[in-house]
């Protein structure tokens, strides 16, 4: 039974649909409705895409470096596929990431990048990750490609908490700065429901991207025609 | 009150429209490889 | 079996020793560029020397690391080897405590350049040289081990940095931080922390490596 695009399964679709209608409806809330924070002012407003991004971040990079002890346990190449898949959507999330942080930074504290440790941790395992994804590109036998990238995968990963710490370090004797308050209960809604909507439309983006993996490395491995004719004459 | 932040709707609305315009473009870029590879994959089981 | 492995590495580096005179050359060059960046001042070059000393020294270990799989690429020696009842880990822990060592005498090597060219000068020598020693350690164990992947792609010189590189920024920023500290004085007494993360770097990565060297070249 040959693959069509219709005969995929819909539940990415469903999730992502479910996704974007939290979205809207979530980013409504935090624009319009919540009020402006004492603080921080209209400006809070990108903490309510900000911090579920982050923790969606997070759940991304922890999916890629289960996948890639699963596939360097068991050998079995979906795990390369969906490890594929969430260092790509690790990568987009991260960018946003640095991006959100870069306009939250301007208007707080009158620069665009601040060596804030975290935001700094999130851009090194971008570089890590985007580095990952440029030497899968350069290898053509999928097994010697899926052990390398989970490989590094698993060595990027466990750098994380340590640029995390060494930055913070290093940051910590030059400025202290306050976290916003973003767990107080007027600000409580729109945050939990972006949380979920990137959470849905992580998750759908995270298996389409790993069926789009699973699908070429199929198509990769599948014999060339003309090799299977002459098998065939030789038969 | 000093330290309080006035204004900065257009950092907002940037920080939105840039993360919903993203997360847009790369849905529409894995539908498009999908159906890629799927057509890839189909013509190869022709051709055999 | 590792002090095998280790002398057949030192043997071969004694026998390309033009090399490292060429990647120390490109080292100082590096160094003396450094400080055309920031012009003729001698207390800001004097400041930003640690950082430049590591930045220069970071490059060329891309260098030595994307070299020092050259002659079992060359001959396809590292299928040979697998052959051998040397434990592939031996291999690894020989590379990566041979290019340690080419990495720490080139480090070690830099310094006097850089207190000529900055102005550097410092009395803890031994402080200096043990940072050198554990910061080339954290470069060589995870460097050692993506130049075994690299060194069969075509990519090489563009893939091991951009592997590396963001991964040493720990070790990166320890060891700019301690040898700043060693250059200009530390008053409080903050050398330890950075010399514990370094160590710590050191430790997760020359375990880790060593476990997962054994899979990225098996075939």
């Amino acid at each position: 039974m040959p693959e069509t695009v219709r005969s995929l399964s819909r539940t990415p679709f469903v999730l992502i649909g479910i996704g974007v209608a939290l979205f809207l409806f979530g980013s409504y809330w935090g624009l319009f409705i919540s009020p402006p924070e004492r603080f921080m002012g209209e400006v809070q407003r990108i903490m309510y895409v900000h911090v579920p991004t982050a923790w969606n971040w997070m759940l991304a990079v922890l999916f890629a470096f289960f996948c890639a002890i699963a596939f360097l346990f068991r050998g079995d190449l979906k795990w390369d596929a969906r490890m594929d898949a969430g260092l790509e959507v690790g990568s987009l999330l991260a960018f946003l990431l640095c991006v959100q942080g870069s306009i939250w930074a301007k208007p707080t504290w009158g620069v665009w990048w601040d060596w804030d440790p975290r935001l700094t941790s999130v851009a090194v395992l971008l570089f890590a990750f985007l580095g990952i994804i440029a030497l899968r590109r350069f290898v053509d036998d999928p097994t010697k490609r899926a052990i390398w990238s989970s490989v590094a995968t698993v060595i990027a990963s466990v750098d994380l908490p340590i640029v995390y710490f060494s930055v913070k370090w290093w940051n910590s004797l030059h400025q202290q700065q306050s976290t916003p308050e973003t767990v107080s209960s007027v600000f409580y809604i729109p945050l939990r429901v972006n949380a979920f909507a990137i959470f849905f439309l992580m998750i759908g983006f995270i298996m389409l991207r790993s069926r789009i993996a699973a699908l070429r490395l199929t198509n990769e491995v599948a014999p060339p025609p003309l090799m299977a004719e002459q098998a065939g004459e030789m038969a | 009150m000093t330290g309080v932040v006035t204004g900065g709707w257009e950092f907002v609305w940037a920080a939105y429209g840039i993360t919903a315009v993203a997360l847009f473009v790369y849905g529409v870029t894995l539908v498009t490889r999908l159906r890629e590879e799927v057509s890839r994959g189909l013509r190869e089981r022709q051709r055999q | 079996m590792l002090i095998a492995a280790l002398r057949k590495e030192l043997l071969l580096q004694w026998r390309s020793r033009a090399q490292l005179l060429a990647v120390f050359v490109f080292g100082a060059a590096a160094l003396l560029l450094f400080s055309f960046a920031i012009g003729p001042n001698t207390e800001a070059l004097r400041q930003f020397s640690a950082g430049f000393l590591w930045l220069g020294l970071l490059l060329s270990s891309t260098l030595t690391l994307s070299e020092s799989f050259h002659a079992e690429m060359e001959n396809r020696a590292l299928e040979g080897l697998l052959l051998l009842p040397a434990s592939p880990r031996a291999m690894y822990y020989g590379k990566a405590i041979a290019n340690w060592l080419q990495l720490a005498i080139l480090g070690a090597f830099l310094i006097p350049v850089m207190v000529v060219l900055y102005d550097a000068g410092t009395t803890r020598i031994f402080s200096l040289l043990g940072v050198i020693a554990l910061g080339t350690a954290g470069l060589s164990a995870p460097g050692t081990l993506y130049a075994a992947m690299t060194a069969q792609l075509r990519a090489k010189q563009t893939l091991l940095p951009l592997l590396l590189f963001p991964l040493i920024v720990p070790a990166l920023l320890a060891s700019v931080k301690a040898t700043s500290l060693a250059i200009l004085g530390d008053p409080m007494e903050q050398w330890k922390a950075w010399i514990v993360l370094l160590l710590v770097f050191d430790a997760i990565y020359w375990s880790l490596c060593g476990l997962l060297y054994a899979r990225v070249v098996e075939e």
